[in-house]
């Protein structure tokens, strides 16, 4: 057992952690924010040094990368509050890479590991959806297209896409494995409207409707040829390395949450003395390092076993829950002993800690992976 | 990263199984079934730890000189986790995790001749004498007296919590022998040949689950040889705190929690939630108990990723995390287990929690366990250096870091 990254993980994370220092700290972070997120510089320089091309195997043109490796990059990029849509766009890379290949897959897949436009996943519904068996969005057949009506939330990155790919249901009822479809759709198709908006975190989101956009045949990815459970197996087959990378994320957003709460409770005095001197509050940063290195550990556990094949949906379930739970504490405590400060938006503690509550309540908030595990023995 | 076993270590879980599987008797299991606190019952533990001496993994982790296993940290891992699933009790600590190991580094030859064999087969048990009434967390302030009498000390003066000292036939102790300097400086680490030496007492403490496994143990003028000092005169901190090193040495507390959670799972699916349906299908039960095994799980992660090499191997904080972590996730799940128990875990059931007993459980095993285990679960965030003690050191680490 060896639950270390290799060398090569070692080196990639080092050097997109001086990466960022250099060219991403927290003042730089707000001027792209301001921007909507996406800055063509930054993310070129991500396609650069392999990251775009990671989750894609190598036959498709990528670099064939472990889910180990997609947790250990984002760790970092969660620790350094990247707001560029790399997670956003994993499940839709992942979506392409393993799918049915095209004409518009291939190159859509190609332009995305070249640096090209993010591809958004629209795939999130009403508040959450925690499977993607509870798809509902309606997919009509027309000769040899099909047509899609209905709705998707929280699409991040949609605007500046030049793709999305989308689950929607040909048949069966929300809670089918059978009857998905993943098509790829131009961001301009017609039919397709937007309501855009900032997230809590700082990334750009929309809400999409679809009245009637017809997707040819030849632009999906999975579930076109009718009944089976291609389409879901193509989303659980994305969803499981982007929830881990998501998680990693999280991860490394509370490593450097507790660094920076523990570094201001040495700096700030009250009555004459450091407020790290209060055991109160000493036990308050013993509670976050704990909750820190709980979610921690149970991210590279989970990781390993994934790696391995071994990583059931019930452990990625528990994964899920307890690193939002976990977050959501940890964010909490470095906000009360911050104190006022950290309820203001100058200070990177709380653009930390809505980081972490947009995390929980991404793809099945925690609450409902933590009663799915504890309605159902293993 | 990689998770593989590896063909050797797949071999040595079918040594272990065909081991278990010819050794483990009925009333070993029923002893595992019982344990409501850290400490098995005695009598039982005692003979599973004579069982294993006599194959060689009684004391795993000593060096193989003294008896040890030989055995890398996987193989401990995988004689835990095949231990823990046929419900076997834990071996009583005090012997193999810490006078013993503590007497291969410190003790004189004289003294590993005289009381390893006895250590490690069990034929001795050794309970521990540190606590007093007026020193618990601020164990240096004791004050049990040894005097200087040619070559003898004569120890006068009281210790409280003593596991198992109405068991024991062997104590070691801390006693003061100098009250000159700092409160570490006059400390002498000292061992007892027995436990009905003249002027020595032991009086039996009830604990809140109405079973005596606590002591208090009095010193009236009782002598002790000086060659049964360990260390040098006021030496006895240092001596003390080598021994923790092996005290911390423990296993993964993840087994027994889920063989406890699993039990707990069972017991909710058939337990009237006095609302027409049972426990288990209450969305609130749940998620508070998907939240248990989270956390359960997470706590078993965060050892094994120290056992995979991972940064919290190099963690000053590590230890009392794990015991932290530990003492609460075991607390919060007997929390549900006394609320699935509910009215079921209020009779008293001393007869029928002994093991062989006539007395069958008046309604089932877990509803019987319920109680106690909750009760004297609460001990755990208090013992080994209380929670909060234990929240400083982590606080300390972090930082310092």
């Amino acid at each position: 057992m060896d639950l270390t990254f290799t060398e090569e993980q070692v080196m990639l994370r080092d050097s997109l952690a001086k990466y960022l220092e250099r060219n991403y700290d927290f003042e730089k972070r707000r001027g792209f924010v301001a921007a909507g997120g996406h800055d063509a510089k930054v993310w070129g320089d991500l396609a650069e040094m392999g990251l775009l091309a990671l989750a894609a195997p190598e036959a498709r043109g990528g670099l064939g990368g472990t889910v180990v490796d997609l947790a250990a990059v984002a760790e970092i990029m969660g620790a350094r509050l990247l707001a560029e849509p790399w997670l956003p766009a994993l499940p839709s890379a992942l979506c392409l890479a393993h799918g049915a290949p095209g004409a518009a897959a291939d190159a859509a897949l190609e332009g995305l590991l070249a640096g090209g436009a993010p591809i958004a996943f629209a795939h999130e519904e009403g508040r959450g959806l925690a499977e993607p068996a509870r798809v509902a969005m309606q997919a009509v057949r027309d000769g040899d297209a099909l047509v899609l009506t209905g709705a998707k939330r929280y699409v991040l990155a949609a605007e500046t896409a030049s793709h999305l790919v989308v689950s929607a249901r040909v048949s069966g009822a929300a809670g089918d494995r059978a009857g998905i479809v993943v098509a790829l759709v131009p961001r301009d198709a017609a039919g397709m409207t937007a309501e855009a908006y900032d997230t809590i975190d700082g990334r750009r989101g929309a809400n999409l409707r679809f009245d009637g956009v017809r997707v040819p045949a030849a632009d999906l990815l999975a579930g076109g040829d009718g009944d089976g459970a291609a389409g879901c197996d193509l989303l659980d087959a994305a969803l499981a390395p982007t929830v881990l990378a998501l998680c990693a994320d999280a991860v490394g957003a509370m490593g450097a949450l507790l660094k920076i709460t523990s570094d201001y409770a040495q700096a700030r005095k009250q009555f004459g003395v450091p407020i790290g001197s209060f055991q109160a509050l000493r036990h308050r940063i013993a509670d976050m390092a704990m909750s820190y290195q709980k979610a921690r550990s149970t991210m590279i556990v989970t990781a390993a076993m994934m790696e391995a094949g071994s990583c059931a949906p019930r452990d990625l379930r528990l994964l899920k829950g307890q690193v939002g739970r976990m977050g959501r504490s940890l964010g909490e405590s470095a906000v009360q002993v911050h104190g006022g400060v950290g309820m203001t938006d100058e200070l990177a503690v709380g653009h930390y800690f809505k980081r972490l509550l947009a995390m929980d309540a991404m793809y099945g908030a925690g609450r409902m992976h933590l009663r799915a595990i504890g309605a159902a023995a293993a | 990263m990689n998770l593989e076993m590896g063909e050797a270590l797949e071999a040595f879980r079918e040594e272990v199984v065909a081991f278990l599987d010819a050794n483990v008797t009925p009333d070993l299991v029923e002893a595992g079934a019982k344990t409501t606190s850290v400490f098995a019952p005695f009598e039982q533990a005692m003979r599973w730890q004579g069982i294993l001496a006599a194959k060689g993994w009684a004391a795993p982790n000593w060096p193989v000189d003294h008896g040890g296993a030989g055995w890398s940290p996987e193989q401990a891992d995988v004689f835990a986790r095949e231990c823990e699933a046929r419900g076997l009790p834990p071996l009583l600590p005090h012997n193999l995790k810490m006078i013993g190991p503590l007497l291969i580094d410190l003790g004189t030859p004289e003294q590993k001749a005289k009381y390893l064999p006895g250590i490690l087969s069990g034929e001795d048990f050794w309970c521990q004498g540190y606590s007093e009434p007026n020193s618990g967390s601020d164990l240096a302030s004791l004050r049990c007296m040894a005097v200087s009498d040619g070559d003898d000390y004569v120890i006068t003066g009281q210790k409280i919590w003593t596991t198992y000292a109405h068991h024991a036939n062997r104590m070691f102790l801390l006693v003061r022998t100098s009250t000159e300097g700092k409160k570490q400086e006059g400390i002498t680490f000292l061992l007892l040949d027995s436990m009905d030496l003249p002027g020595l007492t032991v009086k039996k403490t009830i604990g809140l689950d109405g079973y005596p496994e606590q002591c208090e143990v009095f010193f009236d003028g009782v002598r002790v040889p000086k060659a049964n000092r360990v260390g040098a005169e006021n030496d006895g901190w240092s001596v003390a705190k080598h021994l923790l090193k092996y005290e911390r040495g423990g296993g993964s507390p993840g087994p027994a929690l889920r063989r406890r959670l699993a039990a707990l799972r069972e017991a909710a699916a058939r337990a009237d939630d006095g609302m027409g349906g049972v426990i288990a299908d209450d969305p609130a039960f749940q998620e508070r108990l998907g939240a248990l095994e989270a956390d359960i799980v997470s706590v078993d992660y965060h050892f094994r990723h120290a056992r995979g090499g991972g940064d919290p191997a190099r963690d000053p904080a590590y230890p009392s995390m794990m015991k932290t972590m530990s003492s609460e996730a075991s607390q919060a799940l007997s929390v549900l287990m006394i609320e699935v128990a509910g009215l079921e875990g209020l009779p008293r059931q001393l007869e029928a929690l002994g093991v062989g007993a006539n007395a069958a459980p008046l309604s089932d095993g877990f509803d019987m366990v319920a109680m106690p285990y909750y009760l004297n679960t609460r001990a755990a965030s208090i013992y080994a250096g209380s929670n909060e003690i234990q929240r400083d050191l982590i606080a300390k680490v972090v930082m310092a870091g």
